[in-house]
This record gives structure tokens, sequence and C-alpha cells, in this order.
């Protein structure tokens, strides 16, 4: 069996079919497969993107035998590929990190790892398809793990974030469905390199229709406002891995698809420029909120809606420079947003509280985690030697570029707001008053393992971007290509 | 005031999806010529029978040419019955015990429900057996099974379909569907690609792995809604 | 009666229907207080939306897309076939339209045991 791009779907299919029956023989087993699959599919990643880089080509794989625009395929591009990589490697530290993450052990973990494993599935594959449909379909898998896993934990508000959360992405993929079926009425298929070549006969009217249809179903996960609240009460009543698996992997995913329709399927100029408004908006309202939270999770979750502001402005600037500027800064949001989704709950967990005020100190009792988190903290607001500094600095240089000095103004002004309601954290860790509780949860080895693994990439691409930035100039550049796109899928079989 | 404004938001809505819709001619023809195969839709309705040997189309259609949506499917389904767990977990307290429903329904339901419980059940395999020659298929024919299976839950109070055998039904179903796809790739070909003989059309025996798939789909979908109508129902109260 | 108009009073009746649907749905989401009618509500938007999938794929005097004897006979006779792609995608969306189903209703049953009410107004630990 020659590796392909289908594995990444087709075996955790497998493995969460066979799991409640290995769950009968031994439970330990459940906790393992995940890793061990996820690991393997690392190994697939590392594989598949030599041979990508190689070649240059996309690998581009057909299913149940029927070519590009009859059956449904698989495209495995630089870009893609780089998205997926990340987004595998993410989900193997997560998976490290939840290994018998006490609160989560305590629940039935059988379904938490199955729902984990499917979500990674579902975000996975929604960058894979090049099919707009199956896209849909795996969109709904991501999300109805999503609305189980936030509601994972057996309190009230659990329940109440996850109705919520039920509620608007329901809504979504009702908007997401009509857009499908005015597309299929227009061009006749289903395939997006076929959909994007047949564009050009769509009346205007109807384009717009279909593209806003698409915007409000897609940019409801990619958290642009004013679609994204949902997002706060998930990620702070969800299990604190599944808080970061949000950030790293299901807007990773909904971003994606959002440029996939924008970039590849549409030719409408217009749709830049909303996006870079949408950005705006939404990085201005959400790193405000952030300012004025008391609780952690809610803060970071604000933080995270402002980031996927910023990266929506940078796509929106669409030159080769921007672009690559927001898929730098989408692989470091994946990276530190998880650094600190993951510190950050320890000393939720440690504090009498889940506000900022309850961790007063508590960088003194743990200085390993608040070290952790500190670094985390710098590195999303971009500080020089941190990785964030880069994508920040790219992006506003792109923007310089195309002479866009109100939006260089409106990204420092705001960057001005990150920095104080993050140092404001730190310096609470590190100078409040210790409050004495006698419970102390250590965190895991594992846990220890993978937050150590994100602070050194932190730190390494902080010292070394080069590492890193030659995947991502590829990938920007294949996004950009559109022309190859469509020709790579369609000559398939050919 | 809120009321003015969401009666606002739906005449908007309204007026946009009819002004859009009011562009499609009901009726008409949208597949472009059909010999041409300009649109997938007529390319399906073209080739099915020379290469699958499926009467249903819509069947081919989902279980082949697009076989990769349906294990989405299937999988949000499976998703579906293992959040549901997850949610509505709870430890069961000491005295406690399972019923579907809290009142005994009457002698007739009980009786009747007895009656026909078992044509629902043949219904339903007849109904996912031939999905590739009649309407129907695995999906339907699930969901009639698991109708069946509600029909026990009304009628009998202490009526239980063993979680282990609903699991292991979905699991196995679930095992088989992904398979039948790796079977594909080990052969050389690709993925969930129909590797046996198509036979001829109209029997019922044709139509390569697509019938052996979507008896798996109906197992796996009767074990499912089963499985989600047993957690639903599923009260807990003092012997 | 003339077939242009009555053309037209099928279609309008057909789409018609359907996005009435929609907005039914639409407002039991917006307005109903209770929880239990707002997921009616969006299983309502649902089967309008599954409805406009099958309106679109009709075409005027088709037959189903089977090839069994009787439909391989039709199709000699020149009888068209309806699109059989939109038949195919609104299955998927139904499936997928009953796992949201049940999990809404799972969450329903949830905030109903925490909170003894399924009222929205009634339940607000968190900001809606």
């Amino acid at each position: 069996m020659v590796i392909s791009p289908v594995h990444y779907i087709a075996l955790p299919l497998l493995a969460a079919f066979l799991m409640p029956l290995l769950a009968k023989v031994n439970r330990e087993l459940v906790r393992i497969i995940p890793g061990v699959v996820l690991t393997y599919l690392l190994f697939v990643s590392v594989v598949l993107m030599q041979r990508v880089t190689e070649t240059g080509q996309p690998i581009i794989e057909t299913l149940a035998g029927w070519q590009a625009p009859w059956g449904i395929n698989l495209v495995f591009s630089q870009f893609t590929g780089f998205l997926v990589s990340l987004m595998v490697f993410m989900a193997t530290l997560i998976w490290i990190f939840s290994y018998r993450f006490k609160k989560v052990d305590n629940e039935p973990a059988l379904k938490y790892y199955i729902l984990f494993m499917m979500l990674v599935t579902g975000s996975v594959g929604v960058v894979l398809t090049g099919d707009i449909f199956n896209m849909f379909v795996f969109m709904e898998i991501t999300a109805i793990a999503s609305y189980s896993l936030t509601s994972f934990y057996r309190d009230r508000d659990g329940a109440e974030a996850g109705f919520k959360y039920l509620l608007i992405g329901s809504l979504a993929s009702t908007f997401m469905l009509l857009a499908i079926l005015l597309l299929y009425t227009q061009v006749g298929t289903l395939n997006m390199a076929m959909i994007a070549e047949r564009m050009h006969t769509v009346p205007v009217g109807m384009k717009v229709t279909i593209l806003i249809l698409f915007l409000t179903g897609l940019g409801i996960e990619a958290e642009m406002f004013p679609l994204n609240g949902w997002a706060p009460d998930a990620y702070s009543q969800a299990p604190s891995p599944v808080g970061a698996t949000f950030a790293a992997l299901v807007v990773k995913a909904g971003v994606y698809s959002l440029i996939r329709v924008i970039f590849t399927l549409f030719d409408i100029q217009g749709a830049y420029q909303y996006l870079i408004i949408m950005g705006i908006i939404t990085l201005i309202i959400a790193e405000f909120a952030a300012m004025k939270q008391t609780n952690l999770k809610r803060m970071l979750a604000y933080s995270s809606i402002g980031q996927m502001g910023f990266v929506l402005i940078a796509f929106g600037i669409g030159t080769k420079e921007a672009v690559f500027g927001a898929l730098f800064l989408m692989f470091n949001h994946a990276i530190i947003k998880s650094l600190l989704f993951m510190s950050g709950s320890f000393f939720v967990y440690n504090s009498t509280s889940k506000d900022i005020k309850g961790l007063s100190g508590i960088g003194k009792k743990f200085p390993y985690m608040g070290f952790l988190f500190s670094i985390g903290a710098f590195a999303i607001v971009g500080l020089p030697p941190f990785s964030g500094f880069w994508s920040k600095l790219y992006i506003l240089i792109a923007a310089a570029d195309e002479s866009m000095l109100a939006l260089v103004a409106i990204i420092l002004l705001v960057s001005i707001v990150e920095i104080v309601y993050y140092f404001r954290v730190v310096a609470k860790l590190y100078f409040g008053k210790p409050t004495d509780k006698e419970v102390v949860h250590k965190p895991t080895f594992g846990g220890y393992f993978s937050m150590t693994v994100l602070a050194v990439v932190i730190l390494l691409v902080g010292f070394y971007p080069d590492i890193i930035t030659g995947f991502i100039h590829r990938a920007a550049d294949t996004l950009l290509d559109k022309g190859a796109y469509i020709s790579n899928v369609l000559s398939v079989g050919h | 005031m809120k009321r003015a404004f969401i009666l606002l938001l739906l005449v908007v809505v309204g007026w946009v999806l009819a002004d859009t819709f009011s562009q499609i001619n009901f009726g008409e023809s949208r597949m472009g010529d059909i010999k041409q195969q300009e649109t997938v839709g007529a390319y399906y309705l073209n080739n099915t029978v020379e290469k699958l040997s499926v009467a249903n189309v819509v069947t081919a259609i989902v279980v082949n040419y697009r076989g990769f949506d349906t294990l989405g499917e299937v999988t949000v389904l499976f998703l579906a019955a293992s959040g549901l767990a997850s949610i509505l977990y709870r430890r069961k307290k000491r005295g406690e015990h399972d019923v579907m429903i809290l009142k005994n329904s009457s002698q007739l339901l009980q009786t009747g429900a007895k009656l026909i419980f078992p044509a629902i059940l043949v219904l339903g395999a007849y109904v996912f057996i031939h999905g590739h020659l009649t309407p129907g298929g695995g999906f339907q024919g699930g969901a009639i099974i698991a109708s069946g299976f509600l029909l026990m839950f009304m009628a009998y109070k202490d009526y239980h379909v063993s979680h282990n055998v609903l699991t292991w039904v979905e699991s196995v179903a679930g095992i088989l569907f992904v398979s039948v796809g790796i079977w594909g790739l080990i052969s050389g070909a690709t993925f969930l690609e129909n590797v046996l003989g198509t036979g001829t059309l109209n029997d019922l025996i044709s139509g390569g792995v697509i019938p052996l798939i979507y008896i798996a789909v109906g197992f796996k979908v009767a074990a499912e809604l089963t499985g989600v109508l047993e957690t639903l129902l599923n009260f807990k109260t003092e012997k | 009666m003339d077939p242009i108009l009555y053309n037209k009073i099928i279609s309008v009746g057909v789409y018609g229907s359907a996005i009435g649907l929609i907005l039914i749905g639409l407002y039991a989401v917006l307005v109903k207080k209770h929880l239990t009618k707002i997921v009616i509500g969006l299983s309502i938007i649902d089967a309008g939306v599954h409805l406009l999938f099958i309106a679109v794929g009709f075409i005027k005097g088709g037959t189903a897309p089977i090839f069994s004897e009787k439909g391989i006979e039709l199709v000699n006779q020149g009888t068209a076939m309806v699109d059989p792609v939109p038949q195919a995608l609104v299955l998927t969306a139904i499936v997928i339209g009953f796992g949201v189903t049940a999990v809404a209703l799972s969450l329903v049953i949830r905030l109903y045991r925490h909170h003894h009410t399924a009222r929205i107004d009634h339940i607000k630990s968190l900001k809606w």
C-alpha cells in the first residue's frame, strides 16, 4: 500500500470504529490508539511533504476510481499539505497533553478520544478535499464533534455553551448548503476546480448572492465578526485540550475554507475589501473585549478571535507578501495559542477561581509553567526574539507596500492593547501576592513534554525563521496560482 | 422593537431567496445536453448502467461516485451517537433502574407492536438489500428498522436493546465499510474503488461492492438510530 | 388552463412553500423561548432547504433516475430522467441534519436537568 493522502481520513475512521470494541478488551487501548494513529499520520505528512517539495507538483488522489469532476478527489499541494502537516503535528502534541489529563479521564474516556480524533479528521478533511459538498460534510463532522466536546464536562455552563455553538453552527451549515445548491444549479458540478473554471459563466447578481451565503456560513467557523458569539463560551467551557484544538485546528479549517472559496472559487475583487473590513472590525472589537475580560480562558478566546481578524486582513490585502504573512501568522497562532491554553489551564486548575485575579502569584509556585506562559504571551504580542514577531512584521511590511498606512496604524494601535492585557496577566503571575491553597495539581509528564516542545518551536522559529519560511513561501505561491490548481486537478487521468 | 427587527430580517431573507430562486426555472433541465455530458448529473445518467450495472442512479452516486461523502455521513451518525452518550452520561445511583417510558401502554398497542414488529424488520432489510435496484437503500432501510424498535420502546416499558449488541453491530459494520475502501487501495486501485465484477443490470447480485456497502450501512444506521433512541428515551427511576 | 400560467403557479407553489418553511423555522429559532421549539425550528429550516434541493433537481415530465426494466423502456421512448445529484446530496444532508438534531435534543435534556426548565430566558449563566 503506497502512502497517499487518503490515509489521513481512512485510518482515523477505521480506528474510531474499532475503538468501542477494543475498549472491551482493554481500556488503556482507547487512550493509546489515537496517539498511534496520529503519530503514523505525522510520518505520512513527512513523507508526502518531502514528495511534494521534491516534485513541486501537488499529489491529487482520486477516490472510488472516478477522476476529477465525476468523483471526489483529495488535493495535497504545498499549501494544503503545509496546513495538514501543521494540524497533525498540533493534534499529536495535544493528544500527548491530554493523555491521562486528569479531568478528561474521570469522565467516559472512550467518548472523549473518539470525539477528539474525529475533530482532527474533520478539520484535516476540510483542508484536503477538492469537492465543495465533501467539504461541507467534513465541516459538519468537525462541528458535531465540537458541540459534543464543548459540553463534555458535566457542569451547567458546558451544556449552555454547547447549545449556543450548535444553534449558530447549524444556521451556518444551512447557509452553506443553500450556497452549494445555488452553485450547483449554475455550474452543474461540485468539483472546486471545475467550479472555478466555469465561474465566469455565472451571472454577477447570482455570484454575489452565492458568495454572501458562503461568507456567512464559513465566517462562523472562522470566527469572523459578527458571527463569533459562540467562541468565547465554547473556548472557556470546553476541556482545555479541546480549547487548544479549537485554536490550532478547527479555526484553521474555517479560515482555510473561507480562503479557498474567495481565492480559488470566485473571481470577485470586492471580496478582498470585504475581508479587510471584516478583519479590522473583528480585530478591534475582539481585542478591546479581551482587555475587559476577567476570566483567563475567555480572554484567550477573544485574543484568538482577534488574531483571526488579523489573518483575514492579511489575506484581504492579497499580495504575495501578505498571504505569506497570513500563513505565517496561522502557523504561529496555532502553536502559541495552544501553549497559552495548555499552561493557562493549569493555572486555572490550581487557583480558586477561573478569574485572572485568582492567578495572583501562581507563577512563583510553578516557576516553569509561568516561564512557558510568559513565552507564549511575549510571542503572541510579537516581541522580537519570538516567532510571533516575524509574522506581524511581514504583514506590516505587506500593508505598507500597498500604502495602506491607516491599516498599519490600526494594527500597531491594537498591538498596544494586546500588550497591555497580556502583560497584566504576566505581571499578576509573578508580582501578585500568592494565595495559600493546599491542593497542588502537578501537570502530567505528557503535559510538560508537549508544552516544552511548543516553547522550543516558538524560540527556534523566532531565532531562525528560515527553517519554516521556505515551506510557507511555497504554500503562498501555490495558493495564489489558481490556474495551476485548476489544470492540475482536471488533468489527472486525462 | 425586537420583534419588528426580526420580522424585517425575515422579510429581507424571504425576499432575497425568492428573488434568487425566481431566476432558476422550476422543472427546467439544467443538465445541459445529456449526450455531451456537460454536467455531472448527465454523466451519471449516461454511464451508470454501462460502467457499474446499477439500476438506481442515486444509489450509484451515493455509494460509488460520491462514496466518500457517505463514509463521512456514516461518521456523522457515529459521532452523534457517541456525542449523545457522552453528553447524557450519568452514573446510575443506587436503587435506580432504567425504563424507556414511565407509563405502561395499552393492551392494543402492545399486541399490535408485537404483531407488526417482525414485518417492519423484514421491510427494512428488504429496502437496504435492494438499494441498488429500487428506490431506497441503507439509510432508508436502517431508519425503517429503527422505527420498529421505537414502536417496541413505546409499547413496552422495560423493553431494552442490549448496548453490547448495538456496539458490536455498528463497529463491525463501520469496519466493513472502511475495509472495503482499503481493499481497493491494497489491490492497487483507489480508495473505495469497485473492485468486484459488476454483473448484469437489475440482478440482485450486481454492482460489485455497492450492495455490500449498502448492507453494511443499513446495519450501521439501524444500530445507531436505535442507540440514539435508547439513550434519549432512557429514564432512570427508583424501583 | 393556460400551460404557462399553470407552470408559474406550480413553481411559485413549490419554491414558495420551501422558502416559507425556511422562514417559519427562522422565526421559531429567533423568537421562541422554549429550547425544544428552537430545535424544532432548526429542523423546519432543514426541511425547507431539502425541499429546495429536490425542487431544483426536478425536470418537467421527468421520471425517477432508476434504470429498471420500466425505466429503460421510458428512456427509450424519450422520457427525461430527473437530475440524480441533488437527490443524492439531500440524502447526505438529511442524515447530517438528523445528527445535529439528536445532539441538540441531548443538550436540551442536559440543560433541563440542571435548570429544571427549558425556557431560554430562565437559563442565562453565560452571556447570550
